[in-house]
């Protein structure tokens, strides 16, 4: 199978957005999966949530962040990824919840934020509000790649309030549990930002389900890397998650273990970039 | 008559080989293997062959080597074996055939394992495989895992006309063999040439399909006239004790699969990391826990303790390891028990709190039991921990299949044909036992042959 990538385009300075032929994973893709993508032969296997899946492509947001990120920020529509897997991951239910609400502030989020959306929105009896958070208007994503068209409410806000509302994701959340009723609330995006957004909901008494983005190996449960600790148990955020109860999750224990690798990272970036220098 | 004695393995210098992941044993060469066959007593009633789960013919395999017939030596341990290069070097041999030999009571037993790796590796520099042209007979059979079990149960099936397809989750085949023991137990060359048998005889291998995920159960209900589900016991098992949640605490698995599948040891060549500190601490004494020691030893750890809490004499690793990893450093710390970690206000691990055992009675195993002594306990400082406790069946498939019957503890449940509570579906290997060995699980991947052969033809 040959995972081409079929379009490539900036979403902002930070982000891109990529479709790669995957029409295994597409054809099971549901709102919440992820993929697992390994670029070369001698490449990680790394996780990304799936925005959309059409035919045989999917959609994924990416950040560049570090060396595979960047990397394959160098590639071009044609090019092919070695491998594309999944879709992994157990999904919360599509079901009717009433006004639910998704909130991102992060490229993952957002993704998610938008395949949610669009599902969530077809069923009868929801009623979908969804809040997107950016820095600053340079920041915001094209229209099309935003949830507004897949929500029945659509929020935008930055953090300078160059463009929509001032301020976070959760300050707008925070709004809106103070001005009506809100039965359940999805987020993604900043781990430490979600463990605040759980710990406001709690407050108003509202459900929520967040995405606990942890470092995965396989992918398949059977390493651990991914372990999370929810009301004390031990879940594994690739084959159990990787939504979860917000507020039942040990918060401390994920931020922490998620910075593990840090200096393992930050070596392969210098390497790549004495690589790339090289070739320059 | 005075007993000669085994023909000595030339292995690698210790010093040497803590420093890269190419094999301990260097192999014996022709004229030493001949001689080390030659030491065969051809016993009229070969308790070695006892001893041994898949039946090997040992006794002639030996005999055809000390004549130098090395072809036909190898082709008769295809016979019963999909994978002697694999099984030669990583079977519990003290345990099962040598363990057997009338010679063992002298403490020279004939080294079968090395001899059955020397005849493999000798027919694949000589390039022979084992030319089965299989007759088709129209059947269809999916395997789900790519692991002994599966190996041995799509070339016996295969061998019977059976269209077979084996899927896999990660991408690259062979379970444990693969992502579990390390390159210098088992190097990684004689894993593909042992696989590349399968692709050989037409067994179908498809990688990065996970059955339940992007595979459907159901389809492969409807596509295939039989199924055999051999997923393996991957999932690590936790202490659940404070501290786990500590950065620099890993499972044996998380550190293996990173080592051996991801290959961390040549980052940042290769992309995955891997953190391993000065002071490693690797709890437990089976294989794994050898593995994971000697791993760490070879990733450049200074001091590397084996956390035990019985002696090693009860040890369940086979003896070659835990003297290989003895002779490499690894310092065995037995007879306590850990409590806790403790870690800085970073989050990273710092140290282990131990608690030591003495033995009161025997278990259900026969081993004596292990009791903490109150009041013992005390702290080692540590920078890495190892949980190598053994592992649990993987639940990736079993919650996506809910009809599958199942025991509490994960195993799946099977008749005595090995067949599942759904019909036509069958299943094996660790899935089903929790976990055991290279061999037990082959000799469970031939026996469900069998039976899926009966169902295929009733
Ligand atoms: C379920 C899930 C969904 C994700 N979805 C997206 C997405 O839609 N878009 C996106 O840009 N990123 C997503 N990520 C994060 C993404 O996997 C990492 O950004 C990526 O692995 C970074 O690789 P790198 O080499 O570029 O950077 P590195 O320098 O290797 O890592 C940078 C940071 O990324 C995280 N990370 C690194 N390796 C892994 C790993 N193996 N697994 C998980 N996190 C890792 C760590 O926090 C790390 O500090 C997701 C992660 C998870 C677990
Ligand atoms: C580190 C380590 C060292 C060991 N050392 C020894 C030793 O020296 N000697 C010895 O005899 N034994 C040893 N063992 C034990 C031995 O390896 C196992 O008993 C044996 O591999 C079990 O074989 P299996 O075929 O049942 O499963 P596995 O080898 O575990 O293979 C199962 C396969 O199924 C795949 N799978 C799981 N779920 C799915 C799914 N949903 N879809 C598709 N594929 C899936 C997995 O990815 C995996 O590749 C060791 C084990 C470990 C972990
Ligand atoms: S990534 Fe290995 S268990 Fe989840």
């Amino acid at each position: 199978m040959k995972h081409t990538i079929t379009r490539k385009e900036d979403l902002n300075a930070a982000d891109y957005v990529i479709d790669v032929i995957a029409p295994k994973v597409a054809k099971k893709f549901r709102p919440g999966n992820f993929a697992v993508l390994i670029t070369r032969s001698n490449g990680e296997r790394i996780p990304m949530s799936i925005e959309k899946a059409e035919g045989d492509k999917i959609t994924m947001y990416i950040k560049r962040l570090g060396k595979t990120s960047r990397e394959l920020d160098t590639w071009n529509v044609g090019d092919a990824l070695y491998k594309v897997i999944g879709p992994m991951g157990t999904p919360p239910p599509l079901k009717k919840y009433g006004t639910v609400v998704f909130a991102s502030d992060l490229v993952c989020g957002h993704a998610e934020n938008n395949a949610m959306c669009r599902e969530l929105k077809k069923i009868e009896g929801n009623h979908v509000i969804s809040i997107q958070s950016f820095p600053t208007k340079e920041d915001v994503y094209p229209e099309k790649e935003r949830a507004k068209k897949d929500a029945d409410e659509y929020i935008l806000a930055t953090g300078d309030g160059s463009v929509g509302r001032k301020g976070h994701m959760i300050d707008v959340l925070q709004e809106l549990l103070e001005e009506r009723k809100i039965d359940m609330v999805f987020a993604g995006g900043d781990i430490p930002a979600l463990q605040k957004l759980s710990e406001l909901t709690k407050k108003y008494n509202v459900p929520v389900m967040t995405t606990v983005r942890q470092i995965m190996v396989d992918a398949t449960g059977m390493c651990g890397s991914c372990r999370v600790f929810i009301d004390g148990e031990q879940k594994l955020a690739c084959i159990d998650g990787p939504m979860f109860d917000g507020h039942k999750v040990d918060w401390e224990a994920a931020i922490s273990r998620l910075a593990m690798f840090k200096g393992k990272e930050a070596e392969a970036m210098e390497c790549y970039n004495e690589k790339m220098k090289a070739v320059v | 008559m005075a007993i000669q004695e085994r023909i000595p393995m030339r292995e690698q210098d210790p010093e040497v080989r803590i420093t890269n992941f190419l094999s301990v044993p260097l192999g014996y060469s022709a004229e030493e293997a001949v001689a080390e066959a030659k030491r065969c007593l051809q016993c009229k009633v070969p308790l070695c062959e006892t001893g041994c789960p898949v039946r090997m013919d040992i006794k002639d395999i030996i005999n055809l080597i000390a004549d130098e017939k090395f072809e036909e030596a190898f082709l008769l341990s295809k016979k019963d074996n999909a994978v002697p290069a694999m099984t030669g070097r990583v079977c519990p041999q003290e345990d099962q055939c040598e363990g057997k030999c009338v010679l063992d009571k002298t403490g020279q037993p004939i080294n079968i394992g090395k001899l059955f790796a020397f005849v493999a590796d000798w027919a694949r520099d000589n390039e022979l495989m084992d030319e089965t042209t299989p007759q088709e007979n129209g059947k269809k059979v999916a395997i789900v895992g790519s692991g002994p079990a599966s190996i041995t149960c799509a070339v016996d099936l295969r061998k019977l006309g059976c269209h077979v397809t084996i899927f896999e989750a990660l991408h690259m085949a062979g379970g444990v063999l693969q992502y579990g023991i390390p390159a210098f137990r088992l190097p990684r060359d004689v894993v593909d040439y042992e696989l590349s048998y399968l692709e050989k005889i037409g067994v179908d291998i498809q990688l990065n399909q996970v059955v339940g995920q992007n595979v459907d159960f159901e389809e492969l209900k409807k596509d295939y006239d039989a199924i055999y589900l051999a997923t393996g016991a991957g999932a690590p098992r936790f202490l659940n004790c404070e501290g786990e949640k500590l950065k620099g605490v890993y499972s044996a698995n998380e550190f293996l699969i990173r080592v051996n599948l991801m290959k961390a040891y040549k980052f940042p060549s290769w992309d995955t990391p891997i953190f391993c500190g000065n002071k490693v601490g690797v709890i437990g004494c089976g294989n794994v826990a050898m593995d994971s020691a000697r791993c760490a030893k070879r990733l450049g750890a200074k001091e590397v303790y084996i956390l035990y809490r019985r002696t090693k004499q009860c040890a369940p690793a086979r003896a070659e390891e835990i003297h290989h990893a003895e002779e490499e450093g690894i310092i065995f710390k037995e007879m306590i028990s850990p409590c806790r970690m403790l870690g800085n206000e970073d989050g990273w691990v710092t140290g282990i709190e131990m608690v030591k055992t003495e033995f009161k009675g025997t278990d259900k195993s026969g081993r004596p039991r292990p009791v903490n002594i109150e009041g013992s306990e005390f702290i080692m400082e540590v920078d890495t921990i190892i949980n190598a406790l053994g592992t649990t069946p993987n639940r990736l498939f079993l919650s996506n299949v809910p009809e599958l019957e199942t025991h509490s503890w994960g195993g799946i449940k099977v008749d005595d044909n090995f067949m599942t509570n759904i019909p036509g579906v069958f299943a094996g290997g660790d899935a089903l036992s929790g976990g055991s060995t290279v061999i037990e699980a082959m000799g469970n991947g031939r026996d469900a042959a069998e039976s899926i052969n009966k169902y295929l033809n009733k």
